[in-house]
């Protein structure tokens, strides 16, 4: 069934990698804004990706792309070597179209994600919010799942808070559930979409210590984020985004040290200068 | 005013308390299975299926509940066709008529209070519920219908508190509630004051003791006071909204 | 056509005990706003009773205890006017519910700009008049609007006591005409438009005077 399909792929949508993600010529529109105009990205299994860019760059719709919360209008998209099926806009259809249902949720359930807003569900206990996932998308039993739910929790040090509802906790405490809410799925890709934005300056650290530790398991991460001195310390690669297109990207410690792209070095500097 | 001509009258009226709760719990029941569907398809982005909805909940909210009920009651029979039917047997009893009215009725304005819930339930409460692969059932039932059922519980009272209330119509299609009994007895022994207003204190008891069931349901779903307003504290900001 | 007749007097009916109700509900906001404890207690018996017992109750209450009143005090069996004591009993329900909505809508006026107003020296009840009482009823249109919707359906309450409205028109009609179907669909179209209009009429209203963020 899917050989059929794959064979009558054209060329260019047979998977370029393995693992990972690929992103070929990614656009959208919304409204009348073009928010990303043709961005190509490869993440590869292990890589650690930060994304860069000032606000409007389209840096946190192109990663809600990868999981597709928001459709393409045009492009393709490989998850871990498998082509997302879609149907980009044309003349006829003025929306893009999810073509394979199963697909995306499979897919899905292969890639945690954590919101700038946290999202916890509140009328779910933190353990309950971690167990969900496990329990109503990988079938796993209300036992198991509580068990492998503690286990995540224990991991980002939220243990003593399993009974508690979301509200009761700081904002640096819900996103660390909301860490270990994608961790308990056992995701193949995790996605970080500015993580750290709606937080005190206070409660960051605790948040950026979480993720450090992740990234030294050797997990495959994309990460948004205006912590530059974070994305330059845990990201083997990086990329930076400009009016919806990649501007620069490079290996870690070139990348940041000698910026090519005006733009880049402009956001550097301005970023050091805020944080010096 | 005769005090012991109320309180017989409160004593006789309490044997029509069974039959007003039943009408009220039961259309209460049928109106909450409808609405919940019926405001999915309501919400929903496709106009074929939310036109009709709302076809229906405008026509069932503009026009009294006395002419639905009459309608019911009186106006099917005419139809040739339902009186022909095994519907008739239903159709032809106050009882049944009543209740299909408020049940109608109930589901009507539920699906609106509803479609309000949903609405308002964060776009990244469902984000994340995507994101983690859920089907749209899945979605729907786990997230999406709770999140916007505690958020419009208050409206969800004054709903409740106003069947309560309506329930009192049955009187009129011959049944005998609480309204019903006291207008028997009031063409009984025309003493007006005291057999009514015995009715009003019992709609007061139930009313009181609805409301205080519901609000013992409430602090228990939006338990204490959050400790630190949350930065998608939906819930503290739908409270407000609806009291 | 004695439907017209109907019209004419559900109309009346709604216009008259809406505009006496809304009096009553600011007289009684009002008091639920004043120092004076009593008068709060009193008022607040008031709208507490009333909007937790059914309208029908309230309107047989009035119709029949109306006419036992006037009955013994004239001396023989006098039956109250059933336009009359509609608008009463319509009245006390619409003031108990505007009551609840006005006094919302003062609390939620910012003390800034009462004090805005005291610091250009206005009187106390000047700033009532000029000030409060605009504001709050711009907050109210909302509510107001929901709860003129209400009136005009709870109007085809009245028909029970008999008073001639679109209701008790199309009962007759029914009963005589043998097509009872017929008489309460177009009843139910009479109400619809009535109850459409009051809904135009609120939302032009709204957008001509909403205040935002309320």
């Amino acid at each position: 069934m899917r050989a059929a399909i794959a064979t009558s792929l054209p060329e260019s949508q047979i998977a370029p990698a393995a693992g990972g993600v690929q992103a070929r010529g990614i656009e959208k529109r919304l409204g009348n804004v073009e928010v990303l105009r043709g961005v190509t990205l490869d993440v590869a299994a292990g890589e650690i990706v930060a994304i860069l860019g000032s606000s409007g760059s389209g840096k946190s719709t192109f990663l809600r792309c990868v999981n597709l919360l928001t459709l393409p209008d045009r492009g393709d998209i490989w998850v871990h070597g498998e082509h997302l099926r879609l149907r980009p806009i044309s003349e006829r259809d003025s929306e893009p179209r999810i073509l394979d249902h199963d697909q995306v949720r499979r897919v899905r359930a292969s890639i945690g994600m954590v919101f700038q807003n946290f999202n916890l569900w509140p009328h779910m206990t933190v353990l309950e919010n971690v167990s969900a996932g496990p329990v109503l998308v990988n079938r796993l039993t209300r036992k198991a799942a509580t068990e492998l739910g503690r286990g995540y929790l224990a991991k980002v040090g939220l243990s003593d808070k399993a009974g508690s509802y979301p509200r009761h906790l700081s904002g640096g405490q819900q996103q660390r559930v909301a860490i270990a809410r994608a961790l308990a799925m056992e995701p193949k890709l995790l996605l970080f979409d500015e993580p750290t934005s709606a937080l005190d300056p206070e409660l960051v650290g605790e948040v950026l210590r979480v993720m450090t530790a992740l990234a030294g398991e050797g997990r495959t991460m994309m990460i948004v984020t205006h912590e530059v001195a974070f994305a330059r310390e845990v990201s083997s690669r990086a990329a930076f985004m400009h009016q919806g297109r990649i501007e620069e990207e490079g290996s870690s410690p070139a990348f940041f040290l000698n910026p090519t792209s005006a733009s880049l070095r402009r956001f550097l500097t301005a970023h050091d200068e805020r944080h010096s | 005013m005769d005090a012991e001509l109320l309180l017989t009258s409160m004593m006789t009226l309490a044997s029509g308390i069974p039959l007003t709760l039943i009408l009220t719990l039961a259309s209460l029941v049928i109106g909450l299975v409808l609405s919940v569907p019926l405001a999915f398809l309501r919400t929903s982005g496709n106009k074929y299926f939310s036109l009709p909805v709302l076809a229906y909940t405008y026509v069932f909210r503009g026009t009294p509940l006395l002419v639905q009920l009459f309608i019911i009651y009186y106006g099917l029979g005419q139809i040739e066709f339902i009186r022909s039917s095994g519907l008739w047997y239903v159709l032809r009893d106050p009882f049944w008529c009543s209740l299909l009215a408020f049940s109608l009725n109930s589901a009507a304005y539920t699906t609106e209070v509803f479609r309000g819930g949903i609405l308002a339930v964060p776009s990244g409460m469902i984000d994340a519920a995507q994101a983690i692969g859920m089907t749209p059932l899945q979605q729907k039932r786990k997230i999406i219908l709770p999140i916007a059922f505690r958020g419009v519980l208050p409206s969800y009272v004054n709903e409740v508190i106003a069947l309560l209330k309506a329930s009192s119509l049955a009187s009129t299609v011959t049944l005998l509630e609480i309204t019903g009994l006291s207008r028997k007895l009031v063409s009984e022994t025309f003493a007006p004051y005291e057999i009514f207003i015995a009715a009003g204190i019992l709609y007061l008891g139930l009313t009181s003791i609805f409301t205080s069931g519901f609000r013992v349901l409430e602090t228990r779903w939006l338990n204490a006071p959050p400790k630190q307003a949350a930065p998608d504290g939906i819930i503290a900001k739908q409270v407000v909204h609806g009291s | 056509m004695q439907f017209v007749e109907g019209l004419k007097t559900t109309v009346l009916l709604a216009l008259v005990s809406g505009a006496l109700g809304m009096i009553v509900g600011l007289l009684a906001a009002a008091a639920k706003l004043s120092r004076f404890a009593p008068l709060r207690v009193v008022v607040g018996a008031y709208t507490t009773i009333v909007r937790g017992v059914p309208e029908l109750l309230i309107i047989l209450l009035i119709y029949f205890g109306g006419t036992v009143a006037i009955s013994s005090f004239v001396g023989r069996y006098v039956e109250i006017n059933a336009f009359s004591a509609g608008v009463l009993a319509l009245t006390i329900v619409f003031g108990a519910y505007t009551a609840e909505i006005f006094r919302g809508a003062v609390l939620s006026i910012s003390r800034g700009q009462i004090e805005a107003a005291r610091s250009l020296g206005l009187h106390p009840w000047q700033t009532w008049l000029l000030i409060i009482l605009p504001l709050m009823m711009r907050i109210a249109l909302p509510a107001l609007g929901n709860q003129w919707f209400s009136l005009i359906k709870e109007t085809s309450l009245i028909s029970i006591v008999g008073l001639t409205d679109i209701m008790r028109v199309a009962a007759v009609g029914a009963g005589s005409m043998r097509a009872p179907l017929t008489f309460y669909l177009a009843a139910s179209a009479l109400y619809l438009f009535l109850t459409s209009l009051a809904l135009v009429v609120f939302n032009l209203l709204e957008r001509r005077f909403a205040v935002r963020g309320h």
